[in-house]
């Protein structure tokens, strides 16, 4: 449905250098989902408004659904996918799964993005914190006090994780 | 730029597909200003901030010398979009645009916008470029804010329609430069969305030179009201705009809030009630009966499939075309060039259809693919299945329908007029259903107080976050395989063999895991086009609405209109209950009717009524399609009669407690209708735990700051379980021994989320002695599993306990048969434990042989099997749809009320129910949570609107699902296990159960709080406001 031409871009994808051509405006959800199968990360509302989508871009959590080809040239990109490598990534599944914080699921892989990339960046993070870096996220299920559980418990738990590193 | 037209400057482009999706056309050139270093980042310029226009909100937020030399300004990126928007979302987008929520904050601090100008660069107050002539490209480089001073008093206040990541109503700025006690300037400005950015110069004027301690706040709010400009859209009027935009300003800046106070609280007693033996429901005191869920951690990862995530080579991409009227004749439907495109390999309409064309659950009425007329804007008239979505798009857009229009029929009252256009040929009158005992007229003319109102709830969508879809083939045996997130697939099958007039043997239907249902998934949604597409082309298809067309054709809860009116005696004891009910079905049926009779079944809630009369009507409009949603018509009428009880209680003198215990139906009686009802009825003991709740002695009255009125209430839930007496209700399960030797539990039930797969390995685990992870459930695939009945109506608890206590003996016996056979013992000498079986008796913990072991020494044939099925219990009564099965609880909600903007904040809910034994305690509690949140959702901020026909909010920027900020600050969920000696019907469903009695809760701690019971769902703040004289 694009109106716009085809154009190269090349960007990292879960840390490997990627190429590719098509329409300008062609979203990166559909190049992950339908493109590279990818499916991760999920659609919810394809407006930016439910996080379901939500990837890193750079390191800071962004929606896929509105990101277009031109806007991811030369940027670094982490789906779900991505993070199955990385340390704080299990620490933080790991603690989320054991509150059993999701219910359905489909909101859970972007609800990781947001909190992962939260408490990187502040790994003190208190509820107030917590709840601040959610508010793009949209869970139905949950009523969302266990994800609250889970992730005060995954910042307690990667606390001492992190001193580990920088001893 | 100018010498292109079609062109559009981009920053951040998190506006775009917004935009598009509400029909803006896509430029031909998009100007990405992204790589312009230049324009981004925040520098210190003399005593202002310069800020480069494509500096991200993100940036800006974490940015220091923003933080600590612009703090309105950082609290208004707080309070714009999502963490991920801000991301990408620029300042110079939000204020390009001219509607953007920060405008008005930047207009508060005297923002100075740097242009370029064809003629090259200027300089010019932020509020003189947005008052600019658009038709000239004009880019805008920086924006120059003075840094505040720390003496400086300012205030943010961005309202709208939920707590978090909500489009504006209206955002109002203040900023005042006090020098000497005195105001020595004054910027105030208002925003956001429908209202244009303006300061607000009357008010300013008024405020500059007058000393802080005299200004007068009262003349300052009547000039705002008049001075503010704001209109009406569908969700909020102008004038509750310019009133909350005056409330925020004149508190914000150091008035008291509009309106006068009077405490309304109510004392509750507390003396000598004995909580019920409740277990609090939380992980760290759950011990040993704390489980992970088996699906969580492939969920939380991102790798478990879910059936809108199948991607295959040479797999088509299908599409619905929609009707987008909602009421016409079609004249003629031409495909012929949608088939032309290349790339499309099938186009289906309702000349494909080689059974009946008609679904829906009780009665079939909605067309598969529409032949004669459309009936809401939503229908299906046709679909495609091409190589790729992008082609798939242009069929659509190629398929010929020529319509006649008809009259709408948008109102549910006058869709029942005589002479109303018809939109089924029988009349709009679905469904009529209404009970009379006892003498009304005489009861009411012995009431000595009685209490009237009509409650009004909303069109809440279930929200799911995973919307309608699937996949689906022809397997090479010729078997149709249809994969599409679903509550029944057995149903599913069978509806899906009357469309396509084909044997149901010769169809295979998955429907689990889904991503969420709620009952909105209950009714067939994309299967007939799937199935149609696929039997079509002979190719793998997969098929998934996006949300906005989700939102368009998925089904709604019914909104209905409930007059209540009940009387009591001067002792407060029930005498007449009237109920009318008009709920709109919108276009077809599906459950609509089930919901309308769940409905007048709790027509008087848990309580004891000489005489009642109801009555109940159903009628079809061209508001889309409604039908099954969590709570099914309980939820709605338990809003009702709660409220009118702590109404009553008022009106006689009675304490809420008070009233509800001398009319509560006691153990043992019959039901509502006549009916034998199961026993284990715990409503005095939901009645001691409301009243022994911690929550009685949290604050209430105003709050610190004056700026809230906070208020506890609560309300009893009562709840049926199953789909009631009239539909059949066949369910059943199966366990057997699978060849690698796990215990496979065989259920037709749908994992959408509410922890079914915990619960069957709670319930087989517990049944049969194994351990939870001997167990593997295998659910939601009719060739797979034995059909188990719906998974709706809170009954899957109970199917899987059944199963799993019928099947778990037999199963046992021949595993030890087979083992001792094997070991050559006697088979009573064994007993199946965790891993496998061993000697009874026996504690030195070995195994006699594992399960694997086991399975792998047997031929398949011989496989331990054992299978049951029954009917779900049902009630004696056959009128009415008469529940037998009860689940009880009482909800408490502490509420604070906003007396700026009317609004409410859930700041306690707590929950205490009484469900019989936990299969799984986490599910339990997460059925009790999530049930609250969309209660809650349902009570404050959600409502599908529509006109003529269509829906205000296209999708998730309009409708207001709740979001984190929404939820209770606190939540604490209870649960009371024990069953009376001998039940025979064990732990009962809990899933809606947590939504019970939420909304009355709240609108009873309304009433707490300000003395006024809201009777419209969602709450609307205005009438609030007026309510608390704040309006004024």
């Amino acid at each position: 449905m694009s109106g716009l031409d085809g154009i190269a871009v090349s960007f990292r994808l879960n840390g490997e250098e990627r190429s590719l051509m098509a329409a300008a405006d062609r979203r990166l959800i559909d190049v992950l989902r339908d493109d590279m199968v990818l499916t991760g990360a999920k659609e919810g509302c394809g407006v930016g408004r439910c996080g379901a989508c939500t990837v890193l871009l750079d390191g800071e959590p962004a929606n896929a659904c509105l990101l277009m080809l031109w806007q991811f040239e030369g940027r670094d990109v982490v789906t779900p996918e991505g993070l199955d490598a990385e340390t704080d990534a299990a620490i933080l599944r790991e603690a989320l799964a054991a509150e059993n914080a999701f219910q359905c699921g489909y909101c859970a892989p972007g609800f990781v993005m947001a909190l992962l990339s939260l408490l990187r960046r502040n790994p003190d993070a208190n509820e107030a914190d917590i709840r601040a870096g959610l508010e793009g996220n949209i869970c139905r299920c949950t009523g969302y006090h266990s994800i609250l559980r889970g992730a005060r418990a995954a910042a307690e738990a990667l606390r001492p994780a992190r001193a580990g590193d920088h001893p | 730029m100018a010498a292109k037209p079609g062109a559009r400057f981009v920053s951040g482009g998190t506006a775009l597909q917004l935009d598009w999706a509400r029909g803006e056309e896509r430029p031909a050139r998009l100007v990405d200003l992204g790589g312009i270093a230049a324009l981004r980042g925040v520098s210190l310029d003399g005593g202002r901030l310069r800020i480069g226009a494509l500096t991200s909100l993100a940036a800006l937020l974490r940015d220091p010398q923003v933080g600590a030399g612009l703090p309105l300004l950082h609290a208004a990126l707080q309070t714009t979009a999502g963490p991920a928007v801000r991301t990408l979302a620029t300042i110079g987008g939000n204020v390009a645009g001219g509607t953007g929520c920060l405008i008005p904050a930047l207009l508060a601090l005297d923002a100075t916008a740097v242009v370029a100008t064809e003629e090259g660069q200027t300089v010019l107050p932020l509020a003189s470029w947005l008052r600019r002539d658009r038709a000239s490209p004009q880019l805008l480089e920086a924006l120059l804010v003075p840094v505040q001073s720390a003496e400086a008093r300012w205030t943010w206040r961005k309202v709208g329609l939920r707590a978090a990541f909500t489009p504006g109503v209206i955002s109002a700025a203040g900023l005042l430069d006090i020098r000497d006690e005195r105001v020595a300037s004054a910027r105030l400005a208002v925003g956001s969305g429908v209202v244009a950015p303006a300061r607000l110069s009357g008010a300013e004027a008024m405020l500059a030179g007058a000393p802080l301690g005299s200004i007068d706040w009262t003349a300052l709010h009547a000039l705002l009201v008049i001075e503010i400009a704001a209109s009406d859209d569908s969700f909020r009027s102008g004038r509750y705009r310019r009133i909350v935009a005056a409330n925020a300003l004149v508190h914000g800046l150091g008035g008291r809030p509009p309106g006068r106070f009077a405490a309304h609280n109510r004392q509750h007693s507390l003396t000598d009630v004995a909580a019920p033996d409740e277990v609090l429901l939380m992980r760290d005191s759950a011990g040993e009966r704390w489980h992970v869920r088996p699906d969580g951690p492939g969920k939380i990862a991102g790798r478990l499939e879910y059936l809108t995530d199948r991607r295959e080579a040479g797999m088509l991409v299908g599409r619905i075309k929609r009707a987008g009227m909602p009421h016409a004749r079609i004249v003629s439907i031409d495909t012929a060039a949608a088939e032309a495109l290349p790339g499309v390999a099938a186009v289906v309409t309702h000349r494909d259809i080689a059974g009946q064309n008609a679904f829906g659950i009780v009665v079939q009425d909605q067309p598969a693919f529409c032949f004669d007329k459309v009936r809401h804007r939503g229908d299906a008239v046709a679909a495609v299945a091409a190589v790729d979505a992008e082609t798939a798009a242009r069929a659509l857009d190629l398929i010929e329908v020529v319509y006649e229009p008809l009259p709408l029929v948008e109102d549910p009252e006058a869709a029942l007029a005589e002479d109303a256009p018809r939109v089924h040929d029988g009349g709009n009158l679905r469904t009529e259903l209404g009970l009379t005992h006892g003498d009304v007229e005489a009861g009411f003319g012995a009431a000595a107080h009685i209490v009237e109102d009509v409650y009004v709830t909303p069109r809440q969508m279930h929200g799911f976050m995973e919307t309608e879809g699937g996949h689906a083939r022809v397997e090479p045996d010729g078997t149709l395989f249809v994969a599409a997130g679903g509550q029944h697939g057995g149903r599913d099958r069978m509806q899906l063999a009357r469309i396509l007039g084909r044997p149901e043997e010769t169809i295979r239907v998955v429907t689990s895991p889904t991503g969420g249902a709620f009952g909105g998934k209950d009714e067939l949604t994309v299967q007939p086009a799937l199935a149609l597409l696929a039997l079509k082309s002979g190719k793998p298809v997969r098929l998934q609405l996006d949300r906005a067309e989700s939102v368009l054709a998925g089904q709604k809860r019914n909104p209905m209109t409930i007059r209540m009116r009940t009387g009591c005696d001067a002792e407060g004891r029930l005498v007449a209950q009237e109920v009318e009910v008009l709920a709109d079905a919108g276009a077809y049926a599906s459950l609509g009717p089930g919901v309308l009779e769940t409905a007048l079944e709790h027509a008087c809630g848990p309580y004891l009524v000489e005489n009642v009369r109801t009555r109940g009507r159903l009628a079809y409009t061209n508001n889309g399609v409604c039908g099954a949603f969590r709570g099914f018509g309980a939820n709605q009428m338990t809003y009702a009669v709660e409220c009118q009880l702590d109404r009553l209680a008022v009106a006689a003198g009675l304490h809420p407690f008070a009233i509800r215990a001398l009319n509560l139906r006691r153990p043992g009686m019959k039901g509502y209708l006549g009916q034998t009802v199961s026993g284990s009825e715990r409503l005095d003991e939901m009645l001691a735990a409301a009243m022994a709740d911690p929550l009685w002695t949290k604050p209430r009255g105003l709050s610190q700051d004056g700026s809230e009125i906070l208020g506890t209430g609560w309300a009893l839930a009562y709840q049926g379980n199953g789909l009631g007496t009239l539909p059949p209700d066949p369910a059943g399960g199966a366990l057997r021994l699978a060849p690698d030797g796990a215990i496979e539990a065989l259920y037709g039930l749908d994992e959408m989320g509410q922890g079914l797969l915990a619960s069957i390995q709670g319930a087989v685990a517990q049944a049969l002695g194994c351990a939870r992870a001997d167990v593997r459930p295998v659910t939601g695939d009719t060739g797979a599993a034995p059909d188990s009945g719906s998974t709706t109506a809170s009954r899957g608890t109970y199917v899987v306990w059944r199963v799993a206590e019928t099947t778990a003996k037999p199963l046992a016996q021949a595993l030890c048969t087979a083992a001792g056979r094997l070991l050559g013992r006697e088979a009573a000498s064994l007993v199946v434990v965790p891993g496998g079986i061993a000697e009874r008796g026996s504690n030195s913990g070995d195994l006699a042989i594992s399960f694997a072991d086991l399975a792998r020494a047997l031929p398949a044939d011989e496989l331990p099997f054992a299978a049951t099925s029954f009917e779900f219990p049902k009630s004696d009564v056959f009128t009415g749809n008469a529940r037998l099965i009860f689940a009880f609880g009482a909800t408490l909600a502490r509420v604070a009320v906003s007396r700026i903007t009317g609004q409410l904040r859930v700041l306690d809910l707590n929950q205490h129910t009484a469900a019989g034994p936990m299969l799984d305690l986490a599910a339990y509690l997460g059925q009790l949570e999530g049930g609250g949140v969309q209660a809650l959702g349902f009570t404050l901020t959600e409502d599908a609107l529509m006109r003529e026909g269509g829906h205000l909010a296209a999708n998730l920027d309009g409708y207001m699902l709740p979001s984190i900020g929404d939820a209770p600050l606190a939540m604490a969920s209870f649960a009371l296990e024990d069953l009376d000696p001998g039940d025979p019907f064990g732990p009962r469903g809990t899933g809606e159960l947590g939504l019970a009695a939420v909304s009355p809760a709240i609108a009873n701690a309304v009433a707490d709080a300000t003395g006024h019971w809201p009777a419209m769902a969602p709450l609307d703040p205005e009438w609030m406001l007026d309510r608390l004289g704040g309006a004024a």
